[in-house]
């Protein structure tokens, strides 16, 4: 049994093979109960979301893979050989890097979105409700949430605006601190005028006015902000009231002038006035900006704070990976506890151990011993060890294989007291078992633990 | 006793090092862990500060009015200000502008030290202690007022030119180191305005030659000019917040004169030769 993903993202897939291969919120127990009824499968959990279908499964190695790719052909019934081309296929621990580079965003398309955080744990969720997750899972989930958590709090991975709406909001910020209580005018009925002061209203804004050259367009929009429409040849006059300007129109030459924004500063008692500029051709005269206390962006300035602000994200994506490194170093140990060979070279490794001091002590006791004599009582204790042992770990390894393998293994450690001794024991035993675990395990290759080389 | 004063001097100052370091390192990397140690560090330096200054005067038989231990005084009174601005306003990212403030005023403390003349017997008065304690309030409050100009200044500029450096992520909105400013300003004011006039009566009282004519008043008198203005522009609205903070750093630029650099120049600067 070990880890399998099989997916496909945004970056393998376009939206046409995207959308046939979904498992929304209501389909998902009945998709669970199919996967984990394939005898290859003993762990599940499926990553819907806009951007990527991903299951991931503790599953046999030989078969799971076809099971899973068998099981997401028929749910949704697609050809087999065409979803193939779209799908990519991950073994092991690259299965853990990459739900911890999912879970961070980083595989995103828009690095740093909080927004996969969430799906991921819905998704576990249900697997968790609908008795999908067993130990692997539920422990590489939960350590997948803390990385998610961990990059979010120790980088700044989502904290500049990477799109132009938010880019103006965060602007706005930085000159008024918050957009509580504030005032917007927005010119031009148009729909990114309007996707941006969506934007600002939802950080509070108190009052939306709108101006347009059709009067009528101009109250439609106020009504979907709760807004006012004013005249447009008001509009000199009401920017006095405005503290944000958003300027959208489709005219060919400066709307708002340095003339007009420098008579309406007159009488504002010092407020700011934050001005955007998103038409193409410009609407407000760049001269605007020479004004004291006001400050214009136009489309290209809040493309390059975007910019700017997407490498910003690309650095803390740099940091974020030095977390993964640490989560995933921490997830392996403790999968490595529950692998066999590890396991079945500890047990052998204690064995010797016990076998070596109890031989130090009778020798000690029985006085000077022959060379020939002390080889055959070396050989004999070697015998009896080997001989105990060696049903156990063989029938150990072979369970193993099966689908709740590790939870044989598990007991084993338990029984022999294997996590005792490496992690809570005294230091000089630990180091000694794990040391001759190393031996063990170096100098036997595939036949570890069926043999203490003696 | 006097010993002890002085090693608490310099653990302050160390502590107070520390601070700085760790402020600067929050700055740039934004890792709220940094900032947690720096406020420590600069609380633990406030403590050593203060009790350095407690132990001093008991073994002076007083708390020194003049020279260098003014800027003790001084750089003390901006840390206290700053814990309690940062209590109320709650941006740790001041604490990178200020601490290193006060740091300065400590070294200065040290390396500017000059021979000044006798102290007057006229400063044996109530009303002296009042006006020096009034004076070292007040400058702090200007102190914090003048980097928050600063701070204006560097982050209007970032948003006039459209920059998103560091400095311009890490400084707080325009709103907020306007408010910040007007507030410290706001705060110092009146407590310069009282110090002055105390200093004024007991002048008055003891008229001594001169008196009026004395730089440091006429400096003084400078400093209240530059920021009753900056309050009259601000409240009537007349100004804007840029014409206000140049006038905030012109302002603290004579204060820095009348703290540091009149202390350096022979006796005489001062009727009282404090």
């Amino acid at each position: 049994m070990h880890l399998i993903l099989v997916g496909l993202s945004h970056k393998t897939a376009p939206i046409e093979i995207r959308e046939r291969l979904t498992f929304p919120a209501h389909r998902q127990a009945e998709a669970l109960a199919a996967l984990t009824s394939d005898p290859a499968v003993a762990e599940a959990v499926i990553i819907s979301t806009c951007n990527r279908t991903e299951i991931y499964a503790v599953a046999s190695v030989e078969e799971g893979v076809d099971a899973v790719i068998n099981f997401m052909a028929e749910f949704h019934s697609l050809d087999r050989h065409e979803l193939v081309r779209s799908l990519y296929i991950n073994h092991g621990e690259s299965v853990v890097r990459h739900l911890f580079r999912v879970v961070a965003s980083l595989d995103s398309m828009v690095i740093g979105e909080a927004q996969i955080l969430g799906q991921v744990k819905e998704a576990y969720d249900h697997a968790l409700n609908n008795g999908a997750t067993g130990k692997i899972f539920n422990k590489l989930f939960r350590q997948s949430f803390e990385v998610g958590k961990r990059v979010r709090t120790e980088t700044e991975i989502g904290e500049n605006a990477v799109s132009v709406s938010y880019a103006a909001i965060e602007l706005a910020k930085k000159v008024f601190d918050t957009l509580e209580g504030r005032t917007i005018l927005v010119l031009g009925a148009g729909k990114m005028s309007e996707l941006t002061a969506k934007h600002l209203v939802s950080q509070g804004v108190k009052s939306v006015l709108v101006a347009n050259r059709t009067f009528e367009r101009a109250r439609e929009l106020a009504e979907r902000f709760n807004g006012e429409a004013i005249r447009y040849d008001d509009l000199y006059e009401r920017m006095r009231d405005a503290d944000i300007v958003i300027s959208s129109t489709a005219a060919t030459h400066y709307v708002i002038t340095k003339e007009h924004v420098a008579q309406s500063m007159r009488g504002r008692g010092g407020r700011p006035l934050f001005l955007i500029d998103i038409a193409v051709p410009r609407d407000i005269e760049p001269a605007v900006n020479d004004l004291s206390n006001v400050f214009l962006y136009d489309i290209d300035d809040l493309s390059g704070v975007v910019e700017s602000n997407l490498e910003e994200r690309m650095r803390e994506a740099r940091r974020a990976e030095l977390i993964i490194d640490e989560e995933f170093s921490a997830f392996s140990r403790w999968r490595e506890s529950l692998e066999v060979q590890p396991t079945v070279a500890a047990i052998r490794a204690r064995a010797d151990i016990i076998r070596r001091s109890e031989l130090e002590k009778a020798c000690k006791r029985l006085g000077s011993l022959s060379d020939k004599e002390l080889q055959t009582i070396d050989a004999l204790t070697c015998a009896i060890v080997n001989k105990m042992l060696h049903g156990p770990t063989q029938r150990l390894k072979h369970a193993a294989e099966a689908k709740d393998g590790y939870e044989y293994i598990e007991t084993a450690r338990h029984l022999y007291g294997l996590d005792e001794s490496e992690g809570r024991g005294h230091g000089k035993l630990r180091d000694l078992l794990t040391k001759r675990a190393k031996d063990v395990s170096e100098t036997t290759g595939n036949e570890i633990g069926d043999s203490l080389g003696c | 006793m006097a010993q002890v004063a002085v090693i608490l001097f310099w653990f302050a100052t160390l502590l107070y090092v520390s601070a700085t370091v760790l402020y600067a390192y929050f700055f740039l990397s934004k890792r709220a862990a940094y900032s947690w140690y720096a406020t420590f560090f600069t609380g633990a330096g406030f403590l050593c500060h203060t009790a350095s200054i407690g132990l001093r005067s008991s073994a002076e038989g007083g708390t020194s009015l003049g020279g260098p231990n003014t800027l003790v005084l001084l750089a003390w009174a901006l840390v206290l200000l700053y814990f309690v601005m940062e209590h109320l306003v709650k941006v740790k990212v001041y604490g990178t502008l200020l601490v290193p403030v006060s740091l300065v005023l400590m070294a200065a403390s040290q390396l500017m030290t000059v021979k000044v003349g006798a102290v007057s017997p006229l400063v044996e008065n109530w009303k002296i202690g009042i006006h020096v304690a009034l004076i070292v309030f007040a400058n702090a409050g200007f102190f914090i007022a003048g980097v928050g100009a600063l701070a204006y200044l560097v982050q209007e500029s970032q948003l006039k030119r459209h920059r998103t450096n560091v400095l311009f992520k890490r400084l707080p909105s325009l709103t907020n180191i306007d408010l910040l400013t007007r507030r410290a300003v706001a705060f110092a004011f009146p407590a310069y305005t009282g110090g002055l006039l105390l200093g004024v009566f007991r002048a008055i009282e003891t008229d001594p030659p001169g008196w009026w004519a004395d730089p440091r008043v006429m400096l003084a008198g400078l400093v209240w000019i530059i920021f009753g203005t900056y309050i009259g522009l601000h409240y009537t609205q007349r100004a804007s917040a840029r014409t206000t903070a140049w006038m905030a750093l012109a302002g603290v630029l004579v204060v820095t004169v009348l703290a540091i650099v009149a202390r350096t120049v022979p006796a005489g600067f001062h009727v009282f030769g404090l």
